[in-house]
């Protein structure tokens, strides 16, 4: 092994022993202070960029390495020709977004350490910090969609617990749930590609770009990405849950939907960029998806009266021309979209709370007195498809009424038919008067027959 | 509209909806756009009440906790924060009642308290039984019998159910999203059509649209605001029909229309208060109207309810089944037995009368009931406390020493911030003496700075100020001016690119490559070197911004000045110069024996990415920043014709004394003086000796502050201190940049005498007064009838943010979203979250503010019956009052109407030489003590 592979394994594996060390602890009934936490973070994320710098001048200046790093762990299982490989890669795509991942974490963390201060869930916010970390890391620098999907469904999972980190309301919980919801119905996406891979090109290795692979196996394979990516990236349809992710705390709403997790789906698609070059019908479908979405995310933004979910319209917005330049094969130029995307992002919602001070010093460096409420004067036809996009765009394009009615509410019915099939089935055996008799029957009331 | 027309419409029943729509928005917060945080009471509705029955009342009505948790108290009364005398002490002052035997109420209530007794419920009483704390006790022989000796005689109750209202969770996110948008001041890029119409016409037009989806149980929504548009109703009408339609009768409406406003009471709040002043809006005012709330409201509750939602009970828990609750009220009794040590004999024989009276009373004093008394004695000792140490403080500091010309009299804010400041400065420089007035120095006015288009009212909320002030560049600046104001023009592009364009669709593409790269910079300066950006952040703004020399416009030719446009005077004339400067001066003391330097000093705060910053603002000036109310003061204490007036008056100010106006920051804990140059060249000298000690005195104070942060190192100095606190003023991530008002507990006024050398930990507002010299109490008046409002409203607040910080107050910032620039949301779609948040309050103790008054009852009683709100606040109990006689320093309480004689042995307080001394190490709350450096042996007073 040499030097850059090791510094590659322990940068991606750094958050992740860390966190199963820290939950071991926690688990056995020890729960570290704030100070070490904060210290222990810091010292992980220095390392991990020093460890970035590091692969980047490997990869950037030595001609040793064009094609980047990889490393591969053997196998985690075999079946016939069907294997898990264990590969990490980091080449000049992985790159960027490596660095990003690990300096925003750190930043994170360090930002956290004092915003987070004497919270009861402190301990458990630098768990899923860490965890994220780790899942975003392994998706970047994976070097097979079977390594990027595990990586891909850590991130899924640390997103929906900060969301409902406030456990104590309902609201942050159920609106978790729902984003759960949407990401494991698009995971399917993936897990379909993935397997369509092994079974159409036998490998998912990301570095020899499926060359071999033509026709009809491909479109299947991107649309199907194109679906996973789709949910993770909150585009049109599925872009409703985006606003709901606003319930965490301020710092983790501002790394995973202003950088990192909401352009993992990018990410997927950068790295489909061989399979998707090779099909136009599926490159369509992403401009037209990406299109969509900038449409729909400018729109229901500019009605959007919350600092934060403005906020999430701005980077949904981006996020859809991100696809559109990938639809068009402009990789790098969507890869410095991403980059900017994000930082600005995460300053933006980091300083969410300061709206208030930054609107009254624009207005009043601006100089004049603000237009009082440019009272849209509607007159004839022209106004009335004014009021009337306005009202598109106030509900957010019907999208999350649309899946409610006909979608999510369908399924409920059909749950609940199954519910009533399967209790006609158990009431006999009497489960339910187990469930409850328990609850009636204590020793007293044994001990006073009454 | 003419009289007849009136009278008939308060007979009509859209007359009587209105005043019925006013009574129950009376319960609605009264917090206003929280750019401008004002503290009021949140149960102003309720001062009617006595404060121990509006806790319960508006408890039971707002779903809101009255006093602090039981386990609270028990913590406290463990730790000796809370004394068994002060128990007894509330106990003996209630009724007492013969209960059976030898058992009396208060001897029942006191062992109910003390030991005490366990809270059971029927959800988890079967739990604890069988596996829990009871199951060791109960198989106990003894226990176990006098358990069943109380089961016996048992019977269960039957319980309300608790309806679920799955209607809001329909309407709600539509409500919250139609009034975010209507309300908005500018984060959305497209405002609300037709809002100018109002809420509930620019609603009605929009979901008048044909062709737009609804969710399921809003279905017809667009066809019920299509209808009332064709019937061409108003607001009223539509609340009219709903309450017609649902066979309401109107002996209903105030329950029916309370519990839907008190459904999302913040949004319904900030209506109302936009309704009430519509001015209060930041930067665009709206037409709002409470009951075009209600009729959006009440429109799309109807649709839900014609589409099969209805409220209703909810499901019995199955935990808490008939048995449960025949345990749990077994439980109670048995708890109440156990205490009293009755055996289980006892309890059989009890007569049938008997052992009704007995449950009776154990279930009167209740939960509630036990924490109301364990607050009364939490109160009680603390009030024992500060009137004890006052008092010998009063006997033992010994005669006031002569009257030397002091090197400088400083004006503070009655804030309690101030007093370790004031402590601070008469630590370090023995000479200086320090007083205290509200804020706004009796300078009520609206205020514009250069860099302001706007005015605001400087002053407290209750007054409508008559005057405004401009600020103007000195004639040799204005140039200066001319180049700052383009400049700054550049620098609003430049914001609204990164706040504005960047969110949209093509200038945000250009935005997000261009500023995005650039973002690094502030991204990672700004949390990594908070410190060092600031300063690099600040010398750019001195240097591109350079800031012109200015004046104040105060003078006014009562000649040929008109009020202007919006009716304010410009200036003042001499006459209304000196009566200011007198209103502050002579209620002080400050009469004679001037130093030759005043030093005025307004407050503020200043601190990052927090909405709640407002909230650290001076109250006395309306939530705001009262350095211009101190400049001015100043200004208009510093001219002759001024002083030869208050001469007249008595009023005697030398001609070698010099006023000078400033401004402390409590956060960072910076001082600007202004004017300097105008500073006559006789008194330069020693300015730079005052500045040493005002900077001495601001690291001081500093440290004293930092003690109270978990995140500061002990062991830091006062240079250390300050660095620490402005780290904090100008750190992204802080949440607590200061603890505010969080310390809050007594409110004295009085001379300084009373207090000087007195570590008060800064837990006391301060206000100057001087009984001596206010024969005829109009000083004494005057100065309750500003001081106990506004101090009250604060104290109150922290109270009830305090005890339930989900529902009085705005709980943890942490996910705080900022909407409408109005308010705050927990998340993407809440209620408006008003009242203050948990970072706020972690540290308060929540008692009522013990008003301490240098004067005697005899000389009291008349001033506070004089003002009916302030014998409202006193007789209510809202607020705790005592006096101290300034001659013979006696003590009394006001209790029950009455001035009761404070009767407790008085010892010599603890000394220390410095206040660091006192607190060092030390995190909680300390008591009194006095600061005595000038005794360097301390055996000396012993």
């Amino acid at each position: 092994m040499s030097i850059p592979q090791a510094v590659l394994i322990w940068v991606v594996l750094a958050p992740g022993v860390v966190f199963a060390a820290l939950a071991l602890f926690w688990l056995l009934g020890y729960t570290p202070g704030e100070k070490f936490l904060t210290r222990l973070s810091s010292a992980i994320y220095l390392g991990c960029t020093a460890g970035i710098a590091v692969l980047s001048w490997t990869i950037l200046a030595s001609r040793a390495a064009p094609m980047g790093i990889v490393i591969s762990l053997g196998n985690w299982y075999a079946i016939g020709h069907d294997h898990f490989s264990l590969v990490f890669m980091a080449d000049r795509l992985s790159l960027p977004f490596l660095a990003l991942a690990v300096v925003l974490s750190g930043l994170i963390g360090h930002f956290s350490a004092t915003y987070l201060h004497r919270e009861p869930g402190f301990l458990r916010f630098y768990l899923l910090l860490h965890l994220f970390a780790f899942g975003s890391f392994l998706a970047f620098a994976g070097g097979s969609f079977d390594v990027l999907a595990v990586g891909w469904e850590i991130v899924g999972i640390t997103s929906v617990l900060l969301i409902g980190f406030f456990q104590q309301r309902s609201a942050p919980v159920e609106n978790g749930l729902r984003v759960f919801g949407i990401y494991r119905i698009c995971d399917i996406g993936l897990f379909a590609a993935i397997f369509a891979l092994h079974r159409w090109a036998g490998t998912t290795a990301l570095r020899r770009g499926f060359s071999h692979l033509h026709g009809m196996p491909v479109v299947v394979v991107c649309l199907l990405l194109l679906f996973a990516a789709s949910g993770k990236a909150a585009q049109v349809p599925f872009s409703g849950w985006l606003p709901r992710a606003m319930e965490g705390p301020t710092p983790s709403s501002a790394i995973f939907y202003g950088a990192i997790s909401i352009h993992v789906g990018a990410y997927l698609l950068l790295r489909a960029e061989p399979l998707l070059a090779r099909s136009p019908l599926a490159s369509g479908c992403v401009i037209l998806i990406g299109g969509l979405t900038a449409l729909h995310g400018t729109f229901a933004g500019r009605v959007s009266a919350d600092a934060k979910t403005s906020l999430a319209y701005a980077t949904l917005t981006q996020v859809g021309i991100v696809f559109i330049e990938i639809g068009l094969g402009w990789k790098w130029l969507a890869v410095a979209h991403i980059m900017g995307n994000a930082i600005i992002r995460t300053l933006q919602y980091l300083r969410a709370p300061s709206m208030l001070r930054d609107y009254h010093q624009m207005y009043a460096a601006s100089g004049h007195k603000e237009p009082v409420a440019a009272v849209s004067k509607r007159t004839g036809r022209l106004g009335q498809i004014q009021l009337l996009f306005y009202r598109w765009s106030f509900d957010r394009g019907h999208l999350d009424t649309i899946l409610d009615r006909w979608v999510i509410a369908p399924l409920f019915r059909v749950s609940e038919c199954l519910a009533k099939l399967d209790k006609m089935g158990t009431s006999a055996s009497g489960v339910q008067a187990h469930l409850i008799l328990p609850c009636m029957s204590g020793p007293l009331s044994q001990e006073n027959p009454e | 509209m003419s009289l007849a027309g009136e009278v008939e419409t308060a007979h009509s029943a859209a007359g009587r909806l209105r005043s019925v729509v006013d009574q129950a928005a009376s319960l609605l917060p009264a917090q206003g756009p929280i750019g401008i945080f004002v503290h009021h009471n949140p149960l102003h509705a309720f001062e009617d009440l006595t404060f121990e029955d509006a806790v319960i009342q508006a408890g039971q009505l707002l779903g809101a906790e009255p006093y602090m948790s039981e386990p609270d108290y028990r913590r406290e009364l463990a730790r000796g924060r809370i004394q068994l005398v002060d128990i007894d002490a509330v106990l003996d002052q209630e009724n007492d009642a013969h209960i059976f035997g030898w058992l009396h109420r208060r001897a029942l209530r006191r062992a109910m308290i003390s030991p005490g007794v366990r809270e059971f419920d029927a959800a988890t009483i079967v739990w604890r039984m069988e596996q829990g704390d009871l199951k060791r006790e109960l198989n106990l022989p003894a226990p176990g019998a006098l358990f069943e000796a109380c089961w016996a005689r048992t019977s269960a109750h039957a319980e309300k159910a608790v309806p679920t209202h799955p209607i809001h969770e329909i309407i709600h996110p539509w409500l919250i999203r139609l009034c975010s948008v209507f309300l908005d001041q500018g984060i959305s890029c497209w405002p609300m059509p037709d809002r100018n119409l109002g809420l509930y016409e620019s609603t009605r037009n929009l979901f008048s649209q044909r062709g737009c989806i609804f969710p399921q149980h809003l279905q017809g929504l667009d066809r019920a605001f299509r209808r009332q548009a064709e019937l061409g109703y108003s607001a009223v009408a539509v609340v009219l029909e709903y309450l017609h339609e649902t066979g309401c009768a109107e002996a209903d409406w105030l329950r029916v229309i309370t519990s839907e406003l008190q459904a999302l009471p913040g949004w319904a709040g900030i209506i109302r208060q936009l309704e009430k002043n519509p001015a209060w809006a930041p930067h665009h005012p709206l037409p709002c109207s409470l009951m075009d709330y209600l009729a959006v409201r009440l429109t799309m509750t109807r649709v839900a309810e014609r589409q099969g939602v209805a409220d209703a009970a909810a499901e019995p828990d199955l935990l808490k089944t008939q048995a449960n609750r025949r345990l749990s009220r077994a439980a109670r009794i048995y708890d109440a037995a156990r205490v009293l040590r009755l055996a289980p004999a006892e309890i059989h024989q009890l007569s049938d009368l008997e052992w009704a009276a007995f449950t009776r009373e154990v279930n009167a004093c209740n939960g509630l009931e036990r924490r109301r008394i364990l607050h009364l004695a939490y109160e009680r000792c603390h009030e024992r406390e500060v009137l004890r140490s006052l008092a010998s403080h009063h006997q033992y500091r010994g005669p006031a020493e002569p009257a030397a010309r002091p090197a400088a009299q400083i004006f503070f804010c009655i804030d309690e911030r101030e007093e370790s400041m004031r402590r601070a400065l008469e630590e370090i420089n023995p000479r200086l003496e320090t007083y205290s007035a509200a804020g706004f120095f009796g300078v009520a006015i609206h205020y514009r700075s250069i860099d302001d288009n706007q005015g605001a009212a400087f002053c407290p909320v209750l007054v409508q100020p008559e005057h405004s002030i401009v600020e103007h560049p000195r004639s040799e600046d204005n140039v200066l001016l001319e180049s700052r104001r383009s400049r700054r023009k550049m620098l609003a592009l430049l914001m609204r690119n990164f706040l504005v364009s960047s969110r949209t669709l093509v200038r945000g593409w250009i935005a997000t490559f261009v500023l995005g790269l650039l973002s690094v910079v502030p991204l990672v300066g700004q949390l990594l070197a908070p410190r060092r950006y600031a300063l690099i952040r600040a010398w750019l703004h001195r240097t591109l911004l350079p800031r012109p020399r200015t004046k104040l416009a105060i003078v006014r030719n009562p000649e040929s000045s008109q009020p202007a446009d919006s009716g304010l005077l410009s200036g003042f004339t001499v006459d209304e110069k000196t009566e200011r400067i007198a209103a502050v001066l002579r209620p002080a003391g400050l009469t004679r024996n001037f130093a030759r330097w005043i030093i005025i000093l307004g407050h503020g705060s200043t601190s990052l990415n927090n909405p709640h910053e407002s909230a650290h603002d001076c109250g006395a000036c309306g939530g705001r920043r009262g350095g211009p109310n101190a400049r001015i003061f100043a200004a208009m204490a510093n001219q002759p014709h001024v002083r030869e007036r208050l001469r007249l008056q008595g009023i005697d100010i030398p001609a070698d004394a010099w006023f000078i106006g400033g401004y402390h920051d409590t956060c960072s804990d910076e001082i600007e003086l202004f004017d300097l140059d105008a500073v006559p060249r006789s008194h330069q000298e020693e300015l730079c000796a005052l500045r040493a000690d005002l900077d001495a005195a601001r690291a001081r104070n500093a440290h004293e502050r930092v003690r109270r942060f978990e995140s500061s190192s002990s062991s830091t100095d006062t240079q250390q201190a300050l660095r620490h606190v402005r780290a904090r003023s100008e750190h992204l991530a802080q949440p607590r940049p200061e603890y505010g008002h969080c310390t809050n507990a007594v409110c004295i006024i009085g001379r300084r005498g009373l207090t000087r050398n007195l570590f008060l930990d800064r837990r006391a507002f301060l206000a100057s007064y001087d009984a001596a010299q206010d024969a005829d109490q109009r000083g004494l008046a005057a100065l309750l009838a500003g001081v106990v409002p506004v101090c009250a409203g604060i104290s109150l607040e922290y109270y009830f943010s305090f005890v339930d910080n989900d529902r009085y107050g705005c709980g943890t910032k942490l996910p705080h979203n900022i909407t409408s620039l109005m308010g705050v949301m927990d998340g993407h779609a809440s209620d408006l979250r008003t009242g203050l948040p948990l970072q706020m309050v972690e540290i308060h103790e929540p008692v009522r503010l013990l008003f301490v008054i240098e004067t005697s009852p005899e000389r009291l009683r008349p001033v506070l019956a004089a003002n009916a709100g302030l014998q409202k606040l006193a007789d209510n109990r809202w607020i705790r009052i005592a006096t101290i006689d300034p001659g013979s320093g006696r003590v009394h309480v006001l209790r029950e109407g009455r001035y009761e004689e404070f009767q407790e042995r008085v010892e010599r307080l603890p000394v220390a030489l410095s206040s660091a001394e006192w607190y060092s190490g030390q995190v909680q709350h300390l008591p009194m003590a006095w600061i005595h450096p000038s005794l360097p042996v301390r055996e000396k007073l012993a």
